[in-house]
């Protein structure tokens, strides 16, 4: 495994020890589901209960990092810092309109290292994408839309082979 | 196991791979004519090789503050 995968497979075991369930987001969703691009940081999507937040607590302490911060004093989610890569943490909904409850539906089951990620469709990335509108994320679009292209086509070869 | 022949089964491991993506592009190409050669050569770089087989996906921080795979 590369150092990225073994991060991954570390997130996943810090998750499964605190019991927190999670929806993985953002652009390292979308490089799982074969998207070529590159990210810096993990982005994380989970319910905003007071037992999360506990959870979370104890998840940060797994991976050895920093107690979660505010991104800026104006928005709600928070970055935990100190682990080998930033994990940003988002509560319930994304641009776009999409809940977890919605999101966790259409996720896709990723297995890592004998664990299991919830990772958002890429269909849902794509829309939070277009929703949140930010420069980095329209420069990204193409290649994302392109990959869904691709990754519906190989699906529906597959299922006239049947 | 002798290093040459590690090394010869990991080029015919790459040929394999390599023979896959062109395999695959030949059959989905005219179901995607919008998407470009390039991009759907990295693409299904991308998605036929599974997670957990050394995939590089992110950029991390050095100390002289630039990101590097």
């Amino acid at each position: 495994m590369s150092r990225d995968e073994l991060f991954l497979a570390e997130l996943l075991r810090a998750l499964e020890e605190a019991k927190l369930e999670a929806i993985v987001v953002g652009m390292t969703a979308a490089v799982l589901q074969g998207a070529p691009v590159m990210t810096q940081d993990v982005d994380l999507l989970i319910r905003d209960t007071p037992r999360n937040r506990e959870k979370l607590e104890k998840m940060r302490t797994v991976l050895g990092a920093a107690k979660p911060a505010e991104v800026s004093p104006l928005s709600k989610p928070l970055v935990i810092m100190g682990a080998a890569l930033p994990v940003d943490i988002l509560f319930e909904r994304l641009s776009g309109g999409l809940a977890f409850a919605g999101l966790r539906a259409r996720a896709v089951r990723i297995v890592l290292s004998g664990r299991t990620a919830v990772v958002a469709c890429l269909a849902d990335v794509i829309k939070s994408k277009e929703a949140a509108g930010r420069s980095k994320d329209q420069a990204a679009l193409p290649i994302l839309r392109d990959t869904l292209r691709v990754q519906e086509a190989l699906k529906a070869q597959a299922k006239g082979r049947k | 196991m002798p290093r040459r022949s590690q090394r010869s089964r990991s080029s015919e491991s790459a040929q394999l791979f390599a023979q896959r993506v062109l395999d695959t592009r030949a059959r989905v190409a005219p179901l995607v004519p919008e998407v470009s050669d390039e991009d759907l050569l990295l693409i299904l770089q991308s998605l036929l090789r599974p997670i957990g087989s050394g995939r590089r996906f992110f950029l991390w921080p050095t100390e002289s503050g630039l990101h590097v795979p």
